[in-house]
């Protein structure tokens, strides 16, 4: 018989000795598959179109603070879209790719994974995120988006936002079954670090919802290009994404700004968290809560004049989520105090970050429940849109927190701390300084910009100072993510020594790699026996040290 | 107790930190465990059926709307026939049968078995899309007139993508499998397609009553 292939043990050798030839330079990047370096094109890609949300922030910002003449710099139209631009920029374009890029680079690490689940759809969900992202920017260029006048820009919009989404989508699933099927030998999921749990919630939710907002998308596409009109055209195309910034929906974003916090406290507190299954619980309490498909707006082609589209708003349901929610934000909140105070608490930046996001979100899911009260009537007033900058800017300032936390691990590197105290502080004060204003104008009656509504307003005066507070918050949130974007910048170039492998002396498997990880992360691990190995580890081998000396 | 710091061919490995010597000294891990493409696609079809089943829900209140406004909701010269309909739904219940087979004979290392159980599932899901087109022809309703053709058009159109999504997920593995990857011990890509194909299948089941039962 003749032998066509080399024996196996030649072959072996053969791999050995020849050195693999790496590509370089875009053909590198393009054609990456390493979730460390995807992870970073996403959160590179989401800090640079934090520009434009931020930028388009403040002009809505300035924009309403004489509200008699809501079109001082801008038309009504132009206004409209520019608020829309600022806010669907933030939230798909910059909160969630940037939390999915964090943890497409942080998951595998912590769960002792060499890679990420699916690293090519990864890849290619980066990529169709960065272009569909650029068409959404563009569609806005060419007068398309919500309220847009030029058709074809609003079904390029419409069509690029649904390309967007389901390149997060893709991103989610290979996030989630990385948490659910390369989990390290013993690193059982209720072991797992809670960040890659919190992540594990946060994509199952955000599958269930972004398809559902997809598939409204599809809808409307198809109605704008065939000219049916029953979905509200350009103007009602916005009406059909709101939910998804309104409670309960909103609160999905933030979901992973718990398992963040969660990860930075024990590890500043030096003390591992207290009742790690409590938390676990507690950050899958949040994330049901969260879900929020349901509480959709309806479409109002056959409704009588008098129907009310929102009957979710002050229902059973809606009401029960909207208190319940607050429940395992102030548990959490609890853990996390009980933990920082049984340790020796050594403040650093990421500690910053992580109080900072968690006393926004507490903040959010408070002005979220008071919204549930019908008597106030705040549905549709201004102090929506405070609980909705809240809750996203909770979770844009945890992405920080966790860029700072897990700069080692990402660029080798630790971001300037004298910055990152800046950038903390600078996000946990404009947020509030943003956000109260607009909520006490809320109560005095403001209805939120795009209603146009001026008419219930009786002391213009003070809403109108208030509104210019709440724009000098926009400029102080917008200042603090650009040092934000400088500091990952300075990073990301820096050079020297390193911060060494584990400048915080971590508890969870991340930091038992070099800074940056090698392709692969780990060439091995033992089995894994608790949720904080490095923590338990390192107490061990104290113990051993003082039972030596004695 | 001397650093130790683990050096692999890609890099070097360890923390410098005697106590955590054990991260760096243990032995290889196991390899990955087989579900990741399972899991992948189970995460993967619920998202898909989320997105059908809230526009199935949509279409149902636009229905309602309509049936308390105007006393109907189909334009007077739609028809729409059951027989493509239950066909459809008809084909797609026996291809379950047939996926499951796949399965079945995949797992006992029965690759002739696997491949015509496939073969045939594909055939049905031709048949599906057949009967589909056919309904479209059939009903006379001109996408953009009206809302109902927009939703009609947009669920049944984006439920033929799904199938369509899963018949090529079929006939990759089915390639995969006559190539020697998929055997009775690492089954798991027909399995995974196989899921995929029963959730399709499931939302068909919510399609063909909200749409061509109820009308």
């Amino acid at each position: 018989m003749t032998v066509t292939e080399a024996p196996r043990d030649v072959l072996d050798v053969a791999a050995v000795d020849t050195e693999p030839v790496s590509p370089t330079g875009l053909a590198a990047l393009v054609g990456s598959g390493d979730p460390r370096s995807i992870g970073k094109l996403y959160i590179g890609t989401s800090l640079l179109f934090l520009l434009v949300a931020g930028v388009t922030g403040v002009l809505v910002g300035f924009e309403q603070v004489d509200v008699d003449k809501p079109d001082n710099v801008l038309s009504a139209d132009t206004l409209a879209q520019v608020y829309t631009l600022h806010s669907i920029s933030g939230l798909f374009l910059v909160v969630l790719p940037l939390l999915l890029g964090i943890a497409l680079a942080v998951v595998p690490l912590q769960l002792g994974a060499s890679t990420v689940a699916f690293p090519r759809a990864a890849a290619a969900s980066y990529w169709v995120f960065l272009v569909g992202g650029g068409l959404v920017l563009t569609s806005y260029a060419v007068n398309g988006g919500p309220f847009g006048g030029e058709a074809d820009g609003v079904a390029l919009f419409v069509a690029s936002l649904v390309a967007v989404l389901l390149a997060l989508c893709t991103a989610s699933v290979s996030v989630a079954t990385t948490v659910v099927a390369l989990r390290a030998p013993g690193l059982s999921l209720r072991r797992a670090p809670l960040f890659s749990w919190s992540m594990l919630v946060a994509t199952t939710i955000w599958l269930l919802t972004l398809p559902v907002l997809a598939g409204l998308l599809v809808l409307a596409y198809v109605d704008l290009v065939y000219g049916s009109g029953f979905m509200g055209g350009a103007d009602g195309l916005y009406n059909q994404i709101l939910w998804v910034f309104w409670q309960p929906a909103v609160y999905a974003f933030a979901i992973p700004a718990l398992g963040i916090i969660a990860d930075i406290v024990p590890v500043f507190a030096q003390r591992r968290l207290k009742r790690h299954s409590a938390a676990m619980f507690l950050v899958g309490l949040f994330g049901a809560l969260s879900f929020g498909a349901w509480a959709q707006a309806g479409i109002d082609t056959f409704a009588a004049d008098d129907a009310d589209l929102t009957p979710w708003l002050h229902d059973g349901p809606w009401i029960v989520v909207s208190w319940a929610i607050v429940l395992p934000v102030l548990a959490l909140l609890g853990l996390w105090s009980s933990t920082r105070a049984a340790g020796k608490v050594k403040v650093a930046s990421p500690l910053l970050f992580a109080l900072a996001s968690g006393l926004l979100l507490l903040v959010g899911v408070a002005a979220g429940a008071a919204t549930s009260i019908d008597a106030l009537d705040l549905v549709g007033s201004t102090w929506m849109t405070a609980q909705t900058y809240a809750v996203l800017l909770a979770a844009l300032t945890a992405g920080f927190g966790g860029l700072v936390f897990w700069a080692p691990k990402l660029y080798g590197n630790l971001l300037s701390e004298a910055t990152a105290r800046l950038v903390a502080t600078l996000l946990l004060i404009g947020t509030l300084v943003l956000a109260v204003p607009y909520a006490v104008a809320g109560l005095l009656d403001q209805q939120r910009l795009l209603a146009f509504d001026t008419s219930g307003i009786d002391e213009v005066g003070t809403v109108e100072t208030l509104n210019l507070v709440s724009a000098i918050g926009g400029v102080v949130v917008v200042v603090g993510a650009l040092l934000g974007i400088l500091a990952v910048l300075g990073a990301r170039v820096g050079r020297g020594t390193g911060p060494g492998d584990d400048p915080w002396n971590g508890h969870t498997l991340e930091w038992a790699t070099s800074s940056p990880p090698p392709v692969g992360n780990f060439p091995s691990l033992p089995e894994i026996t608790s949720e904080a190995p490095l923590y338990d580890a390192r107490h061990a081998a104290l113990r051993d040290t003082t039972e030596a000396s004695a | 107790m001397a650093d130790t710091i683990a050096t692999t061919g890609t890099g070097t490995v360890g923390t410098g930190d005697p106590a955590l010597e054990v991260f760096t000294a243990a032995p290889a891990p196991e390899p990955p465990r087989p579900r990741v493409l399972l899991v992948g696609t189970a995460l993967a079809a619920g998202a898909a059926a989320a997105g059908l089943c809230s526009l199935v829900a949509l279409y149902a209140e636009v229905r309602a709307q309509s049936l308390a406004s105007e006393g109907s909701w189909l334009p007077d010269d739609t028809v729409m026939p059951l027989t493509p309909g239950n066909m459809g739904m008809v084909s797609l219940l026996m291809s379950l049968v047939t996926a499951a087979w796949a399965v079945y004979a995949l797992r006992n290392d029965d690759r002739v078995h696997a491949w015509l159980a496939i073969a045939v599932t594909l055939v049905f899901g031709a048949a599906f899309i057949t009967d589909t087109a056919y309904l479209w022809q059939q009903s006379q309703l001109v996408i953009g007139e009206t809302p109902q053709a927009v939703l009609i058009y947009v669920i049944t159109g984006l439920h033929v993508a799904m199938v369509v999504a899963g018949m090529l997920y079929l006939l990759v593995m089915g390639f995969r499998s006559l190539g020697g990857q998929l055997t009775g011990r690492a089954s798991e890509g027909v399995e995974a397609a196989a899921l995929f194909w029963y959730v399709a299948v499931a939302v068909y089941a919510v399609v063909w009553y909200a749409i061509y039962i109820t009308k």
